[in-house]
């Protein structure tokens, strides 16, 4: 993207679309594990037991069982990210959008770091896109 | 040219008060609708699901499990100060046989409803608007829209339902301490006379009363949860508007519970 308004003309086009964002926080007063298990239980009516389980299995998956009971504010902003991410993946949605994850991950080096954590869940993403400004393509490998 | 500027600064003077009413207006407006859509919403079997149950469990452990306690304590010695007051006032002026239906009248159904109402209100409703207000200023609200949760079903209508609960709850705990101590104050600690208790009891909760308190306490449930909530919803997208929501919160749920137990005592004794 160009810039700010080109930015949000994209993200407003695409209504349907999962959005990881840093301005979409988590949950404050839930841990991670119940950030992600409450997607299940709301829309799949699933038991906190079964949504518990589903949601656990997905930050194995990513080696992140440590932050499974920490709460927003005691994330890193890698696992701050993840829970994010995690959140959106559990609701099966047809495309996810990680907004600007230099403002998600700011101290990672977030291209490498982005590429092996969604190779992880390659099976579990239908459509992926990750929106940035223009002037950070260098950072991403050639499509 | 004098007039022109007078009429200016009439018009100015005008314009801004008009719009100030039309904006507290406004406010009581939208209150009143989230109220009416809580209503709608409690009563739609769509609401209930895995998550929800959570959280109206929750809502029940925070504002009335957890203070059980402490607030039984506290009503038992509010009503045991009450009792003695009414009971040897009575006797003093000759009224001793009428001291119980006074008991009844004036703590089990007017003043132990409303003091359960406003210790909730301190406890969870001001807990509940400043946490509506930072969900709302902090995004969360539409964070979980965009993973397809309601704000409405999960957060806001659960807390009702167990503001509700627990207005109800405790404040038939806090008239059941009142009735026991009511009956040891008068009687002492025998069984001979709860024949008589329970003629005066049953001759003051007649089937319209009771109605109407349970109806007075569903109101004060109602209001001690949708008030903050719609109070919270209504803060702009600034932090620093966080404590403002908050205040103007507390003093229309202070003004609305005023109201309803003004409006009870209307009904009752007019």
């Amino acid at each position: 993207m160009a810039d700010d308004a080109e930015r949000q003309a994209w993200l407003a086009a695409k209504p349907d679309a999962v959005l990881i964002s840093a301005e979409l926080p988590l949950r404050a007063n839930l841990s991670v594990l119940e950030n992600i298990a409450l997607v299940p239980q709301y829309r799949s009516n699933a038991s906190a037991r079964t949504a518990n389980e589903r949601a656990w299995a997905l930050l194995e998956r990513l080696d992140h069982e440590s932050c499974a009971h920490l709460r927003d504010p005691d994330l890193s902003f890698e696992q701050r990210f993840v829970a994010k991410l995690l959140r959106a993946v559990i609701a099966k949605p047809s495309i996810i959008v990680i907004e600007r994850p230099g403002l998600l991950l700011p101290d990672t080096p977030y291209p490498r770091f982005l590429a092996e954590t969604l190779a992880k869940l390659d099976k579990e993403i239908n459509t992926l896109w990750i929106v940035d400004y223009t002037w950070h393509a260098l950072l991403y490998p050639p499509t | 040219m004098h007039y022109d500027r007078h009429m200016s600064w009439l018009t100015d003077i005008l314009s801004q008060s008009g719009d100030a009413l039309i904006a507290r207006f406004a406010t009581w407006g939208r209150t009143l609708r989230f109220g009416m859509v809580t209503l709608a919403g409690i009563f739609s079997p769509a609401l209930y699901n895995s998550a929800t149950r959570t959280v109206v469990q929750k809502q029940i452990y925070f504002t009335a499990w957890q203070i059980l306690f402490g607030f039984g304590l506290f009503a038992a010695l509010f009503s045991l100060i009450l009792v003695r007051i009414a009971s040897t006032a009575a006797q003093k002026y000759g009224l001793g046989d009428f001291a119980l239906e006074l008991i009844l009248r004036v703590l089990v159904i007017e003043l132990l409803p409303l003091m359960t109402a406003l210790f909730v209100a301190l406890r969870s409703g001001a807990a509940i608007n400043a946490e509506v207000a930072l969900m709302n200023i902090t995004n969360e609200i539409k964070a979980l829209e965009g993973v397809g949760i309601d704000a409405l079903r999960l957060e806001f209508l659960p807390r009702v339902i167990g503001g509700v609960v627990s207005v109800l709850a405790l404040t038939a705990l806090a008239s059941l301490c009142a009735l026991l101590i009511a009956y040891l104050d008068l009687y002492g600690l025998q069984a001979y006379s709860l024949a008589d208790f329970s003629r005066v009891v049953g001759q003051v909760f007649t089937p319209l009363l009771l109605f109407g308190l349970w109806l007075k306490c569903m109101l004060f449930g109602l209001a001690v949860t949708v008030i903050p909530i719609a109070a919270g919803l209504d803060s702009p997208h600034k932090l620093f508007f966080a404590p403002i929501a908050v205040l103007s919160g507390m003093v229309r749920l202070f003004f609305v519970l005023m109201l309803i137990e003004v409006g009870s005592l209307t009904i009752t004794y007019l």
